[in-house]
């Protein structure tokens, strides 16, 4: 009888242990967690404010970056969006924190992990943000130019590189997030080696009256240059 | 039918006898090969409601000449807006509504105001202009066309006959604006008739021979909502979003473009639409806000080309106006009289009291601030600040019609 009573309290005990040792990391796990919503709605609050002093949504509009945002069917003012985005981050921070209190070897694991990933996905984000703004500005310096040339294709010329450089930047992006580096590296590599191969070959085939009647043209205005040099005697 | 007289220094083209219309269609289906037609239609939601609307889409449905419909509704509710798509999904070419009180097109109207562009008050110019932003971010169409949704009398003759010098590539024209008269048992359109003729004259009266005033005399119907364009002046055009939206646009169209390619057509027999109350006690609405506004676009346009004006300009004017008006009440009488047309020599005459008053009014707001403009930035201005507005608005247009 006192057998099947110790076997019938054993697991209550050990179940009581067990609750008596993960109560305190729970709660500290929620204090945490109630703490960072709040700490990361005030940060929220303070970026937004600064953001907004700094006039960030116009400077957002006048780099293109409202209207990438709204490619995406996103409406939000860009300072709201990056308010929220600051928002979810520290609260994705703050869970992890608390869940690192509660002394689980797994999430342990995975926190480390994610601690790890966090700059290479700050550096994958600047990457594709100043990626988007240089291809921006030199897509519209090509088109400038190609206009100001009398180009017909400026438009194309200038979306081609826009289209070329936001490939590199996407695999550059992917390359730090380490998402498959070995099929990215390979697959940008095959795509943008065809690209540059086309465009060689258009060039190649369909210019070569064109280069041609240059290189002829450079030679004959040598050969008259020459023809004008005064010879001293 | 009209005479042949060809009015001031623009083209005027009539309509002689009875032109055949599937000749006029069929060649603009060649035309919009080469130069593709968007019409734009500025509406309220209440417009669907009426027996005109139906009447257009009707009609509409039979133009295959145009290659896009571009209609901005205003004052319309999500379900509304739904509701005013499957109105319009009658007709068999490509339709987009743009669903001004929808949160994307107020995002795009909040993108431009933080950039220090306004885009004015809710109303026909602003809508029009939305429109024409759209079309140019689309980049389709080389044509616009705009017409009120209103018209009780709408034939899609009137439409194919307001396009066809503009699309037609022997006719060197870069505007071309709609007119008509505006008859039932009498005579309609005061504004025209007693305001803006009566008012160009004094100003010739006094200022003496003016460019601007002679093209503006030339119109026969200079408050015509009807005309047509090619789309760079859709880029180039500034708009004004108050009711000096006509004579505003003919402005702009005076300062770009030479009168030579600029013309005015004859495209119905009659025409009948809302009519606005006259509003004599309240200058902030009805007809004498239209007239106020009017009167101010023209006073500014012409300060812009060098005109001093100053308070015994006005003084002048307002004694000139009240002469000019006067007499042309009496022209007006005989030819309702001939015409066997209900004439109200009262109501006329307080009209053209209620249009001195108005002029009274401009001359006071203008000598106040002769700086203030209601003009809505140009689309090349506003593409220079955002780079990428259009892409934004057709984004928002485009999300907001998929089904």
């Amino acid at each position: 009888m006192e057998n099947f009573i110790e076997m019938l309290s054993q697991p209550l005990k050990e179940f009581w242990t067990g609750l008596v040792s993960f109560v305190p990391g729970f709660t500290a796990m929620f204090i945490i967690i109630a703490g960072g919503i709040l700490i990361s709605y005030l940060a929220k609050a303070l970026f937004v404010k600064g953001l907004k002093a700094a006039n960030f949504d116009s400077l957002c509009d006048r780099l293109g970056i409202t209207a990438v945002i709204r490619k995406g069917d996103v409406w939000e003012r860009p300072v709201e969006l990056f308010g929220h985005i600051i928002y979810w981050f520290l609260i994705i921070i703050f869970v992890m924190i608390g869940l690192n209190a509660l002394q689980i070897q797994t999430i342990d694991n995975l926190i480390a992990q994610f601690f790890v990933y966090l700059p290479r996905a700050f550096s994958a984000l600047l990457i594709l943000v100043i990626g988007y703004v240089i291809a921006g500005f030199l897509s519209r310096a090509i088109l400038i130019a190609a206009v100001n040339n009398g180009y017909h294709y400026a438009k194309v010329l200038a979306e081609a590189v826009r289209l070329l450089l936001i490939v590199l930047i996407l695999a550059m992006a992917l390359e730090q997030l380490q998402v498959a580096p070995g099929i990215v590296v390979a697959a940008f590599s095959i795509i943008f080696s065809g690209i540059v191969l086309a465009i060689a070959i258009a060039f190649g085939v369909g210019g070569i009256d064109a280069a041609k009647k240059i290189i002829e043209k450079g030679s004959d205005e040598k050969k008259e240059d020459k023809g004008r040099d005064i010879e001293h005697i | 039918m009209s005479d042949f007289y060809q009015t001031g220094n623009i083209i005027t083209l009539h309509k002689l006898g009875k032109p055949s219309l599937e000749r006029i269609e069929s060649e603009l289906k060649e035309f919009a090969k080469q130069r593709p037609i968007a019409l734009a239609l500025p509406a309220l939601y209440t417009d669907f409601t009426s027996d005109a609307m139906k009447g257009i889409i009707n009609e509409l449905k039979k133009a295959g000449y145009i290659r896009e419909i571009v209609l901005n509704l205003g004052r319309a509710s999500d379900t509304e807006f739904n509701q005013a798509r499957d109105f319009m999904r009658q007709i068999p070419y490509d339709v987009k509504i743009i669903h001004n009180e929808g949160k994307r097109i107020k995002e795009v109207y909040a993108t431009l105001e933080r950039n220090g562009l306004w885009a004015g008050e809710d109303g026909k110019g602003r809508a029009a202009w939305l429109a024409y932003g759209y079309i140019l971010a689309r980049g389709v169409s080389d044509i616009i066309a705009l017409h009120d949704c209103d018209i009780a009398t709408y034939s899609r003759e009137m439409l194919a006959r307001l396009v066809y010098p503009v699309a037609n590539p022997n006719i060197d024209v870069v505007f071309c604006k709609g007119f008509y008269s505006r008859v039932t048992d009498r005579m309609h359109g005061r504004v025209t008739r007693l305001l803006i003729t009566p008012l160009v004259r004094s100003l010739e009266k006094i200022v003496g021979y003016h460019p601007f005033l002679v093209f503006l005399d030339s119109f026969r119907y200079p408050l015509a909502g009807e005309f047509c364009m090619i789309t760079d002046l859709a880029r180039t055009n500034r708009i004004p979003w108050d009711w000096g939206l006509e004579v505003g646009v003919l402005a702009e169209v005076y300062r770009n473009y030479s009168s030579r390619r600029v013309c005015q057509v004859d495209i119905a027999d009659t025409y009948e639409h809302k009519h606005q109350p006259l509003s004599p006690e309240d200058a902030s609405k009805g007809l004498a806000k239209m007239c106020v506004d009017i009167c101010k676009s023209i006073f500014r346009t012409l300060a812009g080309e060098g005109i001093v004006f100053s308070d015994n300009f006005f003084k002048s004017l307002e004694v000139a106006y009240l002469r000019l008006a006067e007499d042309t009440l009496v022209k007006y009488e005989a030819d309702a009289a001939i015409n066997c047309l209900t004439f109200d020599r009262h109501e006329e005459a307080k009209a053209v009291e209620s249009f001195t008053n108005a002029i009274k009014k401009a001359a006071e707001v203008y000598m106040g601030n002769p700086l203030t403009t209601p003009l809505i930035p140009n689309w090349n201005r506003v593409t220079s600040a955002i780079p990428g507005i259009l892409e934004m608005l057709k984004i928002a247009v485009d999300e907001d019609n998929k089904i």
